[in-house]
């Protein structure tokens, strides 16, 4: 049987998963990626024809629903304290729009 | 005056303190000092919480003074350490990441508020496999933690700093959390008792999530009433994790009752499984004929779709591992490159050097398994293997009161030895199972294999929401074994003695 993925496949993948690789990291995490998901053949093993999900564990649950009351929250300040930068009160990001950024 | 607390367990500790044998104050500065002077052995912990410690027993020896006593919590006096991807302000909580280096917990986990609730005295934050995904604690950005009973072998993982910071006597209680195999593992490795609660039985609120459909927290101590103390003082409802219930029972309730009358099971495959190291499945079968001996009845149990847990795991936790591991963007929180142009390029280069390759591979895996036309094949399969898995247990359950089983195929290996990822997901094969159905499971310490001399842990699984069936099982399994010793190289002297 062939590889599961191909380097293109998995430069997609890092692409959507927002993980910036080198062309090395590349290659070594295709030739990873395709033996894991090739031990993950177990799951071909039995015939699940009308069988159902089961997204969870507690039986039954399905949504969950508390009073929509108020009740103390982050203030601004602690929101902000993990924020690698910040600005005048908000998270700062690198400019968002177009080439030449947005001013 | 030296209070001997490395061999001490939480009851009598406690019980001391309550008795005026002498203070909390003294328990802390024992404790800080033990973890000063022994863990640059192990290196158990990533951060000491030195003045949170002495606050909380400045409080309660405020209490004890003024009379107080029946305001004491049940751990009251008691130290306790906490997996670093607990929040608890005051500390960082870094899950063993570069992504979390510096992040100052900005409020409690409810498992952490609860344990200070009831009296503890928070000892610090212990290591981990990075975001919990590994089984040697190897993958932790901060270097890795020591087998107390052999520094050059893994103490398994990821609660690894956990079950490593209770095996050398340097706390009695820590937390851990369980998403395959986190807390049994390491106990077994270490020798000391790790209890994976029923799914839904402690909340998980401010635990940094990996598997949310998989992941519970729970004990690790050196007695099965200490986790017990520990779980009773855990389990509980929470508002602000929608799967936790409320199904608290008394867990020291039972321990005393004994196993005469009970129905154990034993899973021939788990037996005859390739890979089992045979002083593992020695123990087993050794604490299977005392169990026996003390009036169990043991029968065999099939679990005819558990071949399928460890795929099926290595699906569904990647998955759900992608889906939370979204959130560490670079701008609200963790880990930023600096100096990129764009924001794209600032996420990817952000998540590239904040996460490791283990994270990094499960991130990619996750992915991968949830793009189109490849979630049918896996994600949806996985969660109708999930469906037949359950069965499974229910009707195991449905014959037997607790099944005995291996925890790990074998016992510690060496630091290094195992570097093939593959590979090392194999030291979860009879633990996924149990997260994926959602059950109960508990690593008992029975002794040391009879070929590498290491400790060796038995699995117990209980039926959903009825754990106390393993901890009366474990508490059986103490009795023939004793309870479970610090790390040789470890142990102090008792007071006086």
């Amino acid at each position: 049987m062939g590889p599961h993925l191909t380097e293109d496949d998995v430069r997609g993948i890092a692409e959507v998963a927002r993980i910036g690789l080198t062309e090395d990291e590349l290659a070594r995490m295709t030739v990873d990626l395709n033996a894991i998901v090739g031990s993950l053949a177990g799951i071909f093993e039995y015939d699940l024809e009308g069988v159902s999900p089961t997204f969870h564990p507690i039986g039954g649950l399905v949504n969950v629903m508390r009073e929509d009351a108020e009740t103390p929250s982050f203030a601004q300040r602690q929101a902000l304290s993990g924020a690698p930068h910040e600005q005048e009160g908000f998270f700062a990001v690198p400019s968002i729009l177009g080439e030449d950024g947005d001013r | 005056m030296m209070l001997g607390l490395a061999s001490m367990t939480a009851r009598e500790i406690r019980a001391g303190l309550l008795a005026g044998e002498f203070s909390a104050i003294e328990i802390a500065r024992e404790a800080l000092e033990r973890v000063e002077r022994e863990d640059v052995r192990v290196r158990a912990f990533l951060e000491v919480s030195k003045k949170l410690a002495l606050e909380a027993a400045a409080r309660i020896d405020a209490a004890v003074a003024a009379g107080r006593i029946l305001e004491l919590g049940p751990l009251a006096g008691v130290p306790v350490a906490f997996k670093d991807n607990m929040n608890l302000v005051g500390t960082h909580t870094t899950c063993a990441s570069k992504m979390l280096d510096g992040y100052a917990s900005p409020y409690t986990a409810t498992c952490v508020q609860r344990c200070l609730d009831a009296g503890c005295i928070p000892l610090g934050k212990l290591n981990m496999d990075e975001f919990a995904f590994g089984s040697s604690t190897e993958s932790s950005a901060f270097g890795p933690t020591r087998n107390p009973w052999d520094l050059d072998r893994v103490p398994g993982g990821s609660s690894g700093g956990s079950a490593a910071a209770v095996a050398a006597g340097l706390s009695p209680l820590a937390l851990g959390s369980d998403t395959g195999g986190s807390i049994r593992q390491p106990g077994s490795f270490c020798g000391v008792v790790a209890v994976k609660p029923t799914y839904g039985a402690v909340s998980r609120y401010g635990v940094v999530a990996f598997g949310s459909s998989l992941d519970q927290v729970g004990p690790l101590a050196r007695t099965v009433e200490d986790a017990a103390l520990a779980l009773n003082v855990l389990a509980g409802h929470d508002e602000r994790d929608c799967m936790s219930q409320d199904r608290r029972v008394d867990f020291t309730a039972n321990l005393g009752e004994g196993v005469a009358g009970m129905r154990i099971g034993l899973v021939r495959s788990f037996m005859s499984a390739e890979g089992l190291s045979s002083e593992v499945r020695a123990k087993v079968e050794e604490a299977a004929a005392k169990l026996e001996a003390a009036g169990a009845k043991l029968e065999e149990v099939e679990l005819p779709h558990v071949k399928a847990a460890m795929s099926a795991y290595y699906v569904l936790g990647p998955c759900e591992a992608y889906s939370n591991l979204s959130r560490f963007d670079a701008v609200r929180y963790g880990h930023r490159t600096p100096g990129c142009e764009s924001l794209a390029e600032q996420y990817e280069a952000s998540r590239a050097e904040g996460f490791g390759p283990e994270a990094r591979r499960r991130i990619m895996l996750g992915c991968y398994l949830l793009s189109s036309g490849v979630y049918d094949r896996y994600y949806y399969r996985a969660q109708q293997i999930r469906t037949l898995i359950t069965r499974d247990y229910a009707e195991a359950f449905g014959k037997v009161d607790c099944i005995l089983a291996p925890v790990a195929p074998t016992t510690a290996f060496g630091i290094g030895e195992i570097g093939d990822p593959t590979e090392m997901y194999l030291a979860d094969m009879f633990t996924t199972s149990i997260n994926i159905a959602g059950n109960g499971g508990m690593s008992m310490p029975v002794g040391l294999g009879c070929e590498s001399g290491l400790p060796v842990g038995v699995q117990l699984i209980a039926p959903a929401f009825r754990d106390e069936n393993m901890l009366r099982v474990a508490a059986a399994l103490e009795r023939e074994y004793g309870a479970a010793l610090v790390a040789p190289g470890f142990a102090d002297e008792r007071a006086g003695e």
